[in-house]
């Protein structure tokens, strides 16, 4: 399936992990952004990513919970980033240009680089 | 499929097979009823068997691990509730693996248990961090097979053959009492949620998208989870088996891990009980291993963190910081002081509570065409798939009752 196919948005793309070009799980599609109105057709936008995405799903006691414990981050994927729909979203390019790699990129500071084989 | 491979893969599933749980109730198992509950641990591996394969083939047909795709086929809030489930059913059994280790250490060395716990927990990190997957994977798994030493002891002995064969047949001993009646269930309960604990599945499952597998690996998958777990379910039967034939008519209940070694003393002696005690040191902290990594693999796919212990640990940072807090918090848990068996007794009633709420996402994945396309579950699949489910529903509801009404299998 591609993006321009048509797709249930929320049976067929919500909750889908995310690949990106390099081979790299780089978030779940927490949410979608649309446009165009109600009683009218609507477009599917991009993706969104991050806790403040998957936060606004939730109950609004465990909605505060995760905005103060690991923040309100949400970042976007364009719809033209998007190679294939299938069991994992495949990005054309690398999370990292996306700004999808951030939470990775702060816990790799506390890994030590050596020791294993 | 390469032969030597898959006889590594099924060496270190019969070697990984067995873990603290399954050690202390496959010996209370035979001491208390004798040889009526060997079927309980027969049908709970076909179950096991069944679910395994289900996960290996997700993870060679859809390519993704079963957590990844759980919460797409759930939602964000029943898979929420069915991550936070399986991280604590999980994070209380790989304490009681962390304990169950210190205490054989304890039998061996005679060094103090929470200084064994702590030093054991350490290595445990240490070999994560330091070996690739498959040599994890093999390690404790291949070192495991010194439990064999059970089965070989149980030949030994002389069993009667015929009682052992007849304790295949589903049965509930005749002329028992009430009490001795809930026992019985407690333990058929106990049994069925030791062998069938979620971890496995996870950690088979996320293995095989770590070793790669694509459909040209269906049958390893399921070659692997028969005849592994099934060859791997004979060490726990023997365990009950020579239990059973030494233990019951003694009166004597084995209720602690070095109990279950003395079947290895009696007929070997010194070495056998060496032998033992080294089979259930690799195989139960094989499991801690298993339980914790399990864990991580689920909050990692669950998040879509980049995960895998083929990547160096720097890799996937987040993945490696979950599996490294676990062991801490796991080690947390027995500093507590609470008793291993008493861990034991939790990690298989919470496991027992949570289960089908882990294995239902597995089940409706394994079925979606849309994922699995040819390869969904045919018929045979679905019907064995389901009866399981209703079996363990039906266990996760009778669980807490039976272990209020006969205190945790102690009458």
């Amino acid at each position: 399936m591609t993006p321009k196919g048509r797709i249930k948005l929320v049976s067929e793309l919500l909750d889908l992990p995310l690949i990106d070009s390099e081979g790299k799980y780089c978030g779940i599609v927490d949410d979608v952004e649309l446009t165009g109105r109600a009683g009218n057709s609507l477009k599917f936008r991009a993706l969104l990513v991050g806790p403040g995405a998957w936060a606004r799903r939730l109950p609004a006691w465990a909605s505060w919970l995760v905005r103060i414990t690991v923040g309100a981050r949400v970042t976007r994927v364009p719809i033209d980033k998007i190679r294939t729909i299938g069991p994992a979203v495949r990005l054309k390019v690398p999370g990292r240009e996306l700004g999808l790699h951030q939470s990775e990129d702060r816990a790799v500071r506390w890994i030590p680089r050596k020791g294993a084989l | 499929m390469n032969p030597l491979e898959l006889t590594l893969g099924i060496m270190t599933a019969v070697g990984g097979f067995v873990d603290i749980s399954e050690l202390v109730f496959a010996a209370r198992a035979g001491s208390t009823f004798g040889y009526a509950l060997i079927w309980v641990f027969a049908f709970a591996t076909i179950g096991i068997i069944i679910f395994a394969e289900m996960s290996g083939r997700v993870a060679a047909v859809a390519k993704q691990p079963v957590f990844n795709l759980m919460r797409h086929r759930l939602g964000l809030k029943l898979g929420l509730v069915t991550l936070a489930a399986s991280v604590i059913s999980n994070l209380i059994t790989c304490a009681a693996e962390i304990g169950g280790v210190a205490l054989i250490l304890n039998y061996l060395t005679g060094a103090p248990y929470l200084l064994l716990a702590a030093g054991m927990t350490v290595l445990l990190i240490v070999s994560i961090w330091v070996l690739p997957f498959k040599w994890i994977e093999r390690t404790y798994g291949l070192l495991g097979l010194f439990m064999i030493v059970f089965a070989v002891a149980l030949v030994a002995i002389h069993p009667p053959w015929d009682q052992i064969a007849l304790g295949l047949v589903p049965q509930v001993p005749s002329g028992l009492s009430t009490k001795e009646l809930l026992t019985f269930g407690y333990f058929t309960v106990a049994i069925l949620s030791a062998v069938m604990f979620p971890y496995e599945v996870y950690f088979y499952s996320s293995g095989g998208i770590e070793e790669g597998w694509t459909p040209k690996d269906l049958l390893t998958n399921r070659v692997t989870s028969i005849v592994g777990m099934g060859l791997g379910s004979l060490l726990a039967i023997a365990i009950l088996a020579s239990s059973a034939q030494l233990f019951g008519p003694a009166n004597v209940d084995p209720e602690i891990p070095g109990s279950a070694a003395l079947q290895a003393a009696i007929p070997f002696g010194k070495w056998g009980l060496i032998l033992a005690l080294l089979g259930m040191l690799f195989a139960v902290a094989g499991a801690a291993v298993e339980t914790c990594l399990a864990n991580a693999y689920s909050i990692a796919q669950y998040f879509g963190w980049m995960w895998g212990r083929r990547k160096k640990p720097w890799e996937a940072p987040r993945f490696t910081m979950s599996w490294i807090a676990l062991f801490g918090l796991a080690f947390g848990i027995v500093l507590t002081g609470v008793d291993v068996m008493t861990l034991v007794e939790f990690a298989v009633l919470f496991s027992i509570l949570v289960l089908p709420l882990t294995y239902l996402p597995l089940l409706l994945l394994a079925g979606d065409q849309k994922f699995m396309r040819e390869h969904a579950n045919g018929a045979v699949a679905k019907l064995l798939g389901w009866f399981y489910f209703g079996v363990i529903t039906m266990a996760a509801v009778a669980a807490l009752p039976l272990f209020f009404l006969t205190s945790g299998g102690n009458g």
